[in-house]
């Protein structure tokens, strides 16, 4: 039975904006370099019959601490329009390079959110590990990696046990490298394993399971 | 830009962020300028035949004003009284309270289904559109929800029904009016609670959503709290769920309200195969009248 409307299903899948942002750094800056990316894209819903992903927006900037390690903070700007103002900090650092241009990078990320209409907080870790490789004269950044955010509580709401206290992703990106500018198109598996129904959100996944998130990214370099 | 004028643009926004999902989750697409009842030709879940059939003199529409408090206004909300309306001040009442979806007509089929519990118009069935559903004025909300049913049990109570014979029957979002009233009564206060594929909560919608325990105030300001609201209720209580509700799941949400009534009798009825809203039709027809017909009857 369809107890929903498109735009039910449109505004519900917002729910997962909490935590769906695309991979803020992949290799980290060198020292001193700066950086300021605009990312838009989200898990995939059915609408209307037809797949789309949701118009997540953040802003988020980095820093080049050392050559192998930048800090990063964000903003989330759809969740702002929703009185919720959250951000995910952390750090990106580099683990193994090989002057060929491959490398392994991980990111331990603090993810805070707070909203405007009770003042009630949520605070979830979240660990990622990628592997990039430069082609083409550095002009592309190929990346895949994992990602995982971790629930804190144990229990959730009418002291039910909380039934995921881990929350595994996937991510493979192209990163597209102009002298200033980068253009990136990340995919990821939002969830894996985890059954999507029932639940009133019409997520796209794998067998009825996690969701698949597609997302855009435009970054300027200083 | 100034610094300060980016602060006081930041803060600005962040004060008039405004959208919220809550006017969003009422599902109002299907707009209609008349009742139809047998006549209406949209989709439903189910059709019964013709030995369901009530005759038209046994259908008593209703317009009621229903009181905003928030508001301090009165509005107009439709409603149906099924059965004898001589009978309400010696015998039982069911008051539905249909779901999110659309209006009355969507719901017909299953106001005559609760027409035959007992036999037919056994009892008398009342159930109404919530304000902006249907040909009811204004929009939706969560204590409309609540003002609109009371409203409905007001003029029950003026025709001359009182608490012991008054059953209180919630489907999917109508259950938590039907909680709501049963377990902090107004006009009336209910005899016997019926929940069909009951929302535990907002809260448990947003968990469910977003894999981690995100608080619901992230996305609505719906509380939709039946898993709480049901601790209060003490009146007997039948909960059935479809095992396959890929809506409202029955273990997040379903199992969690059976589980919170304390009151001295409750009983469950998992129906296997039987999606959000299917109950009725993949339980039976027969097996789902006699079923409310004992539990209204147990003494």
């Amino acid at each position: 039975m369809n107890t929903t409307n498109p735009l039910k299903v449109l505004v519900l899948g917002l729910i997962l904006l909490q935590a769906c942002a695309p991979t803020r750094v992949v290799k980290p800056l060198q020292k001193g370099e700066q950086q300021v990316s605009v990312h838009l894209g989200g898990p995939l819903l059915k609408f209307g019959g037809a797949p789309i992903p949701m118009p997540l927006s953040s802003v988020a900037y980095a820093r080049g601490l050392n050559d192998k390690t930048t800090a990063f903070g964000s903003l989330h700007t759809t969740a702002l329009l929703f009185g919720v103002i959250q951000t995910d900090i952390g750090i990106c650092r580099e683990l193994y390079s090989h002057p060929a241009g491959f490398g392994i990078s991980v990111n331990p990320v603090l993810n805070i959110a707070v909203d405007t209409w009770e003042g009630n907080k949520k605070l979830w870790p979240e660990l990622s590990l990628n592997a990039y490789q430069s082609l083409y004269q550095k002009k592309l950044l190929l990346y895949a990696g994992s990602s995982t955010w971790f629930e804190l509580a144990s229990k959730r709401a009418h002291g039910e046990t909380q039934p995921n206290r881990a929350l595994f992703h996937a991510q493979l990106g192209l990163q597209y490298q102009r002298k200033k500018f980068s253009y990136t198109l990340e995919g990821k598996y939002l969830g894996m394993g985890l059954p999507t129904q029932p639940n009133v959100v019409d997520y796209i996944g794998l067998q009825n399971k996690g969701a698949l998130g597609i997302y855009l990214g435009l970054t300027r370099r200083f | 830009m100034k610094k300060t004028h980016f602060l006081y643009l930041a803060f600005s926004l962040i004060l008039s962020s405004c959208l919220r999902l809550d006017s969003n989750l009422y599902n109002l697409s299907d707009k209609i300028s008349e009742y139809k009842r047998d006549g209406f030709t949209g989709t439903q879940d189910f059709r019964l035949d013709a030995s369901y059939d009530i005759p038209d003199s046994l259908v008593l529409p209703l317009t009621l004003k229903s009181h905003s408090v928030k508001e301090n206004r009165d509005y107009s909300i439709r409603a149906f009284f099924i059965g004898h309306r001589a009978r309400i001040a010696t015998d039982t009442v069911i008051v539905y309270c249909h779901g999110n979806k659309w209006h009355m007509d969507f719901y017909w089929q299953r106001a005559k289904l609760l027409a035959h519990v007992g036999g037919k118009n056994r009892y008398g069935v009342l159930y109404m559109d919530y304000r902006g559903y249907g040909l009811s004025e204004g929009t939706p909300s969560e204590e409309g929800l609540y003002e609109d049913v009371d409203a409905c049990l007001n003029w029950l109570k003026q025709e001359g029904l009182n608490n012991e014979r008054l059953i209180m029957y919630g489907f999917s979002m109508g259950t938590s009016a039907a909680t709501e009233l049963s377990s902090k009564p107004r006009s009336l206060t209910p005899h016997k609670l019926i929940l069909e594929a009951p929302f535990a909560s907002a809260a448990v919608m947003a968990a469910d959503g977003a894999g981690l325990d995100m608080p619901s105030s992230f996305f609505t300001n719906l509380k939709i709290d039946n898993a709480e609201e049901i601790k209060q209720v003490k009146q007997p209580f039948l909960w059935m769920h479809g095992v396959n509700d890929l809506f409202l799941g029955i273990k997040t949400h379903g199992e969690v309200v059976f589980k919170n009534h304390t009151g001295s009798y409750k009983e469950a009825h998992r129906i296997d195969g039987a999606d959000h809203g299917e109950v009725p039709a993949t339980w039976g027809f027969r097996n789902y009248i006699e079923t409310l017909s004992a539990f209204i009857t147990k003494p």
